[in-house]
């Protein structure tokens, strides 16, 4: 594959920009947290595409391996937020009955 | 620079420290009847009973208000309204029902005595200056007031030949009329505090024919004012004597204020505000600092205007007859109303430096004189007429100052003050035997009721009009004498005085026409006019000899006799003369001085005469001007329409005024902008408020957005 | 053609967030975030990570949208008439319009970035076996990030144990609830 390096970037920035809409607009807590972890997603495809980057240059000897590694962490720190915040949904779910954000407001004033 | 030991300037002495107990002892006496009204006040207040009193705080407590001081000025706080309101008359004074004194009875005591002792000291220290090779003027120990250093602001008791004259008048005539005083009121629910306040003032105005400088002179000038503010308003309850007090505190205010201008340009000329030492110290700064002295005392003579109630400053006077009697005899008389010509003749010097200031103090003095003049002419109240003849004759004694004559100017004081406080003293004598009444078209004929009065009011008549050989004749003629002699236009000012003595003579003698003789037009059944006890009347009879005899006080040079008190006068006033005759001496021949005296009299007896005639039979002659001379007698009866104008073009744009600061200025403008930031801070509240509205979501939007700018601003600025 | 195929994943990729961000039902978000990951694993794989392509669909599509479709099951979400709250009204609120302008900066940062300092062009070819070769990444693992790697592992044990705790059923609420 012959994509110039920006436009993998633009990608991500696309991704990523519609990953922070849907966080900040969504009421639904789960879709929420979907929202991050395509918001995860996004920084990933940016690491590996920065992998691919310094790899393809000139004068590169090594594969540049940090990108990739920087992006297995990411997707095991998703996983355990991803864990971590539905447990805590569904504690929310027992105690108010709801998942809407908009209802879940006792800190209010 | 002044030798400090010449006699002008004599050094303090603790000798003559017996000097500080002549004002000192009023003061104490004001005290103490303050005292005494206060207890005999707090004794009058409802006891706190059972029941239904009703509250009576809102007249406010005497035993609160009643903290008095001599020095401090007395609130006037409410007496218990115990008794009913009081039936008002006309101007009526004390209502028909009468207080018991109590405690307070001994006020009058304490006052007098205080009076009494102050008149014997002054007495002493005349003796003291008349004796062989006395030295011109003695003063008591020195006390710094405030030290600042370069300039000394000192108080002390300064007694040469004018002050002590002075002293004598003050003392002398106010023990008089205290006596009459503790006859007058008597029955007056105020008992002990008028008296408290007759002393404090008699303290005042020691103070200031006593003190040597002119901040002393000042404070008594202040003091005096206060006090007339105090009496004038003494009966408050009824309204207008209130606002009286008020409008000749204010006038005087106004004086005040140029007589401060005037002392600073005295204090950076001389460099000190010792009256004697500015005396002595005239001539020698007179080359150079000429305009500054004409400006210091052309304000100085403002301020005296304002006391003294000449032209632009008088219509107080009229207005301040809403005080009892014998307040208007001891202040608006004999002696606060002197306080300006006292400065005037105590700064002789600078005043006889420039010949322009002498020339505008003789117009104002006689325009004053003839306006007021007229104006008694067609007055209904009896004490309305006195306080415009006595505006009329402090005209005259201005005339005196500006002719160079000073002591004539002080020798028609002193005649002054014996005979209109025997004038004013037996108008109330009058008033109180008639019932508060004041109007005299409603008397007449009294003369067989009152016979003590009325010999001793016809004695005091004929010294004002300047019958011949009586007080009055001699010292006002004596002032016309040294107009004439001036020339120049000193011939016109001469010309209205002579005018004005004639309308002087007439309207004094319609006076006692129309009080004491002819048909009585009152009912004689209702009010029974009576006699006035003798605590009243004797003072009566010591000033009607005093009004009679005083003349030989100063006989012109014509009759070959020495005058008394011009040679008596003299170390005061030769530094003014001195610099006067270095422009020229103006000197009378012997036959134009009888030619002035013989008119003089011819004038006097005839206007006299004329006056008592018309007005002998009755009001007819008043009335009859009043219909067919409707406008002239509207406007000589207001005064020349003078105060009119005042409340139109000065107190009516100035309440304006308030009244534009009060409500647009400080209640939109200022209130606006107070409650307009407390409101902005409120709003900015409410809206920051909503911020916090508990929802995770909106908390995370406005963060992403903050930083989202932040990160933009960051790529930007790189 | 793997470039078109490139173009053709990416679009994939941004139609399925824009579902995921844009359904009404949360089952149909999950759907299309599968969707969106797949697309993704294979742009990795076209990019030359063929490890990470094979991460990607095992944990996350794998494990995590598993985990999320787990929940929404528990909790019953999915049915529509359950918790009919309109969600996608949410778009037509006035803060959306914040909302949108945050995303919008965010593309716009990136966009700034990539085209303000130049690349550098791609001068050698793709290596045989792809970037990330399985020995040069396990030696980078147990070498060079050795600690990360061990945290990440108690991260994980304490994950564990939060979640147990977090989702625990409390004794006392269990007789009230239902009521």
């Amino acid at each position: 594959m012959t994509v110039p390096h920006e436009h993998l970037f633009i990608l991500s920035a696309i991704l990523f920009a519609i990953g922070t809409a849907g966080f900040f607009l969504r009421r639904n807590v789960i879709v929420v947290l979907m929202s991050v972890e395509l918001m995860l997603n996004a920084a990933n495809l940016a690491f590996l595409a920065a992998s691919r980057m310094h790899t393809l240059q000139a004068g590169a000897t090594q594969p540049s391996l940090e990108g990739p590694m920087f992006a297995i962490f990411v997707i095991v720190v998703a996983a355990v937020e991803a864990a971590v915040g539905l447990a805590l949904v569904i504690a929310l779910y027992r105690n108010q009955q709801t998942v809407d954000l908009e209802q879940v407001s006792a800190l209010k004033n | 620079m002044l030798d400090p030991q010449s006699p002008l300037v004599p050094t303090p002495d603790a000798d003559h420290d017996w000097l500080w107990l002549i004002p000192a002892l009023p003061l104490a006496a004001s005290a103490l009847c303050g005292a005494l009204h206060y207890i005999e006040a707090r004794k009058r207040l409802p006891k706190p009973a059972a029941g239904g009193h009703g509250h009576q705080g809102g007249h406010g407590h005497d035993a609160h208000a009643h903290a008095h001081d001599s020095h401090a000025h007395d609130s006037h706080a409410h007496d218990s309204h115990g008794h009913a309101a009081h039936h008002d008359d006309a101007h009526g004074g004390h209502g028909h029902e009468k207080t018991p004194a109590g405690v307070a009875a001994f006020a009058p005591f304490l006052a007098v005595a205080s009076m009494l002792v102050a008149f014997a000291l002054s007495l002493k220290g005349f003796f003291l200056l008349r004796a062989e090779g006395a030295p011109e003027a003695i003063r008591a120990s020195n006390w710094s007031w405030i030290d600042t250093g370069s300039f000394p602001i000192d108080l002390t008791m300064h007694l040469d030949r004018l002050s002590s004259v002075m002293t004598l008048v003050v003392t002398g005539i106010g023990s008089l009329i205290f006596i009459y005083a503790s006859g007058y009121m008597k029955g007056d629910k105020g008992y002990g505090k008028f008296f408290a306040f007759l002393a404090l003032f008699a303290f005042s105005m020691l103070m200031l024919v006593l003190s040597s400088s002119l901040i002393g002179l000042f404070v008594g000038w202040e003091g005096v004012g206060l006090c007339s503010y105090l009496l004038i308003g003494f009966w408050y309850e009824k309204g207008w004597p209130a606002e009286a007090g008020q409008k000749a505190f204010v006038m005087n205010r106004v004086g005040d204020a140029c007589f401060l201008i005037g002392s600073f340009l005295l204090a950076k000329t001389f460099f000190t505000l010792d009256m004697a030492m500015i005396a002595a110290d005239t001539a020698g700064k007179l080359p150079e600092f000429g305009p500054k002295l004409f400006l210091a005392g052309l304000f100085l003579f403002l301020g005296a205007c304002g006391k003294s109630a000449q032209l632009p400053l008088f219509t107080w006077l009229p207005d301040a007859m809403a005080g009892p009697t014998p307040v208007s005899a001891l202040i608006h008389a004999a002696t606060m109303v002197t306080a300006g010509i006292y400065l005037v003749v105590r700064l002789n010097p600078v005043f006889a430096a420039s010949p322009e200031l002498l020339t505008i103090v003789g117009v104002v003095g006689v325009l004053t004189a003839f306006i007021a003049g007229s104006t008694a002419l067609v007055q209904r109240d009896i004490k309305k007429v006195l306080a415009y003849s006595t505006v009329s004759q402090l005209g005259y004694m201005f005339v005196g100052l500006a002719s160079g004559a000073w002591a004539a100017a002080v020798f028609h004081l002193v005649t002054h003050a014996f005979f209109k406080a025997l004038l004013f003293l037996g108008a109330g004598s009058v008033i109180h035997g008639m019932h508060e009444e004041q109007d005299m078209h409603k008397m007449g004929g009294l003369k067989k009721h009152m016979p003590a009065t009325f010999i001793t009011f016809m004695c005091g008549s004929a010294a004002l009009s300047g019958l011949p050989l009586l007080s009055g004749f001699f010292s006002k003629d004596e002032i016309l004498a040294h107009a004439f002699a001036h020339g120049g236009v000193y011939m016109g000012i001469w010309a209205l005085g002579v005018a004005t003595a004639a309308l002087t003579a007439f309207y004094t003698w319609r006076m006692v026409a129309l009080t004491f003789f002819g048909k009585e037009r009152f009912d004689a059944a209702k009010t029974h006019p009576h006699e006035s006890p003798i605590v009243m009347t004797l003072p009566l009879m010591v000033l009607a000899v005093l009004s009679v005899f005083g003349g030989l006080l100063g006989l012109p040079p014509v009759f070959h006799v020495a005058h008394a008190l011009k040679e008596w006068l003299e170390p005061v006033t030769r530094a003014g003369d001195a610099i006067i005759a270095a422009r020229g001496a103006h000197v009378l021949s012997h036959e134009v001085e009888w030619a002035l005296l013989g008119l003089g009299s011819v004038v006097a007896i005839v206007f006299a005469t004329l006056g008592f005639k018309k007005h002998v039979g009755g009001t007819q002659c008043d009335q009859s001007f009043a219909a067919t001379r409707g406008r002239l007698h509207a406007f000589l009866s207001d005064a020349w329409t003078i105060d009119t104008k005042y409340t139109h073009w000065i107190v009516q744009p100035v309440k304006l005024l308030a009244f534009v600061i009060a409500v647009v200025f400080d209640q939109f403008a200022i209130d606006g902008l107070v409650n307009g930031v407390a409101g902005f801070a409120k709003s900015l509240g409410e809206r920051t408020r909503r911020l916090a509205n508990g929802k995770v979501a909106s908390y995370g939007l406005w963060m992403g957005a903050v930083t989202a700018i932040l990160v933009l601003v960051l790529i930007w600025n790189r | 053609m793997a470039n078109a195929l490139f173009y053709l994943m990416s679009v994939g990729a941004v139609a399925a967030a824009l579902g995921t961000v844009l359904a009404r039902n949360p089952i149909q978000c999950v759907l299309s975030l599968l969707a969106s990951f797949f697309c993704l694993a294979t742009i990795y794989l076209l990019a030359g990570f063929q490890f990470l392509a094979a991460a990607q669909i095992l944990v996350y599509a794998g494990a995590i949208m598993v985990l999320f479709l787990f929940v929404i099951m528990l909790l019953n979400l999915g049915n529509p008439g359950t918790d009919d709250t309109t969600d996608t009204a949410m778009f037509r609120k006035k803060g959306a319009f914040v909302g949108v302008l945050v995303a919008a900066a965010t593309m716009a940062a990136g966009a700034m970035a990539v085209t303000a300092g130049a690349l550098p062009e791609a001068a050698q070819a793709m290596p045989e076996h792809g970037i990330d070769e399985i020995p040069a990444l396990a030696g980078e693992m147990f070498g060079r990030y050795l600690l990360p790697f061990e945290a990440i592992s108690i991260l994980l044990l304490a994950t564990a144990v939060a979640v147990v705790v977090l989702a625990k059923r409390d004794r006392k609420d269990a007789p009230r609830k239902g009521a």
